[in-house]
């Protein structure tokens, strides 16, 4: 019988107006996100050696690193930034770090209305730490 | 005067008007992104459409001469945007196949998983896009709502939902979480019951069968004429699924069917995507049933030097066969990278069969090709 294929339909969406409601009311509920969500970068500065090796694994160069050598020849990290208007959130960075000094976190809001605020600076060193590390040579 | 206005009349002995030429696209919604087709419309009839294609073209094959094989990985997820997973898959495959890598038993169990699911994740958009360009929001919303715990599960195991950049050369990037199998078990259950929701909401709509029933068909001939693959030529007809017919990863350990339809025309497209996805459920389930221990990541060096040689691959994508063929100079970049993409050869029969119909057909028949433009342009 024509029309029985309507009323199928409407039958359907019919049942679902009774069942329980799947939207996320998104600004006032937070959405419940995955412990490896890919958000923004997080870095431990203490772990972090300035090896470089994230900065040569990420495809798009968003990565940059500052350090000085130390009495003893070793790099010490002193600014570390990200350029996030290039990020591809492809996560090589994070897994290339020999030291797990790189994660993710879960803030994923990081829409912005100035091109100059998607550099994020990670750490930054004071100068008289800078000084301090390069002085001693 | 008189005889001027004469000629202005209608005459019914040679209803031929003057055709007139109209844009679709760029900026169109039933275009799926920045198409554009110029028809020439004699009054309602279409007699010719011409496709312009590279609104979206980015360079990506360019790009990767300048990216090492590795760093190459994220770009393929923004080819066929719908599906990442199987762009993943491919890529990594292809680069196999040139090193001669082994992959480990678990991590072929991980990538068959993941390229089914984005297999029905992106037959779910092209049944909610279908069901939007011929009117019918509520179609869109039910086929959302399940996509959406496909990409919950993406989320779960690679931290990204659209460009999962999951998959690496000689394996994958992590284990599934602890969780993943028994939320992958509960939607396998449920998603037969959905596709019987769509079933009775979009198939059996009499407004939806009149609209497409009849609509554009495509013969087997002109489907093989004009290199079409993947679902649009299996709905003429033709069962050649590259799973079947030259398996690779481990497809042939699966137990599943090649559904075809008889007509090729716009219905018989869309309905041969529900029976697909059904297909795809019986391959998830066999392999969470035979789903084995062990590493995910072969013995791969961190920095690739691939042997000079070129190598061509090609998988079942989800739109059709997708290649890749790669040269290799010895170095950590690609010589040359090239992407044989389904979309774009697929786009190339819209013409042909869209011809003789009205631009609402047309519409109908756009949908049912099922193009991605990121894949068209690359």
């Amino acid at each position: 019988m024509y029309g029985q294929g309507l009323v199928k339909g409407l039958s359907i969406t019919l049942k679902h107006f009774f069942g329980r409601a799947v939207t996320e009311q998104y600004p006032e509920q937070k959405p419940v996100l995955s412990p490896r969500f890919h958000g923004m970068l997080a870095l431990d500065a203490v772990r972090c050696n300035a090896c470089g090796t994230c900065a040569n694994w990420c495809p798009n160069g968003v990565i940059q690193i500052e350090s000085v050598r130390d009495a003893n020849k070793k790099r010490v990290l002193t600014g570390y930034a990200l350029d996030m208007q290039y990020c591809l959130f492809c996560g090589l960075c994070v897994e290339s770090c020999p030291q797990n000094a790189l994660s993710w976190t879960q803030d994923f809001e990081l829409a912005c209305y100035h091109r100059e605020d998607t550099l994020h600076k990670l750490y930054q060193a004071e100068v008289s730490q800078v000084e301090a590390a390069s002085g001693s040579e | 005067m008189e005889k001027a206005m004469e000629r202005e009349v209608f005459r019914a002995d040679s209803p031929r008007t003057e055709t007139i030429t109209m844009n679709m696209g760029p900026q169109h919604p039933s275009t799926h992104g920045v198409y554009r087709a110029v028809l020439t419309m004699d009054g309602e009839e279409i007699t010719h459409i011409e496709n312009h294609v590279g609104y979206l073209h980015r360079g990506i094959e360019k790009l990767a001469e300048t990216r090492t094989f590795t760093q190459f990985m994220p770009y393929t997820d923004r080819l066929d945007y719908l599906g990442a997973m199987l762009n993943n898959l491919g890529y990594a495959q292809t680069m196999e196949k040139l090193m001669g890598v082994e992959v480990p038993e678990r991590a072929e169990y991980i990538r068959i998983i993941m390229a089914e699911l984005q297999r029905i994740a992106s037959h779910l958009i092209f049944v909610a896009s279908y069901a939007i360009d011929l009117s019918s929001t509520t179609g869109w919303m039910y086929c959302m709502r399940d996509r959406e715990r496909i990409l919950d599960l993406f989320d779960m195991v690679c931290g990204s939902r659209l460009t999962t950049n999951y998959m690496r050369i000689g394996g994958v990037a992590e284990d599934v979480p602890p969780g993943f199998l028994p939320e992958l078990q509960r939607l396998i259950n449920d998603l037969p019951a959905c596709f019987d929701e769509y079933d009775g909401l979009i198939s059996g709509n009499e407004i939806l069968q009149k609209r497409s029933i009849g609509v554009a068909p495509m013969s087997a001939e002109t489907a093989i004429a004009y290199g079409v693959t993947g679902p649009n030529l299996r709905a003429s007809g033709v069962a050649f699924d590259l799973r079947k017919a030259a398996p690779y990863g481990i497809y042939d350990r699966f137990d599943f069917e090649i559904p075809t339809c008889a007509n090729g025309d716009t219905y018989d497209r869309y309905y041969i995507r529900i029976l697909e996805m059904r297909q795809s459920v019986r391959i998830l389930q066999q392999a969470v049933d035979s789903f084995p221990e062990g590493p995910v990541m072969a013995k791969v060096p961190k920095v690739i030097r691939p042997p000079k040689g070129d190598v061509y691959h090609q998988i079942e994508g989800t739109k059709g066969i997708l290649g890749f063929y790669v040269v290799s100079d010895g170095t950590s970049k690609p010589y040359r990278l090239h992407i044989h993409s389904p979309s774009f050869v697929n786009l190339g029969v819209f013409p042909e069969i869209a011809r003789g119909g009205n631009i609402q057909d047309a519409v109908a028949t756009l949908a049912s090709i099922d193009i991605v433009l990121g894949e068209v342009d690359r």
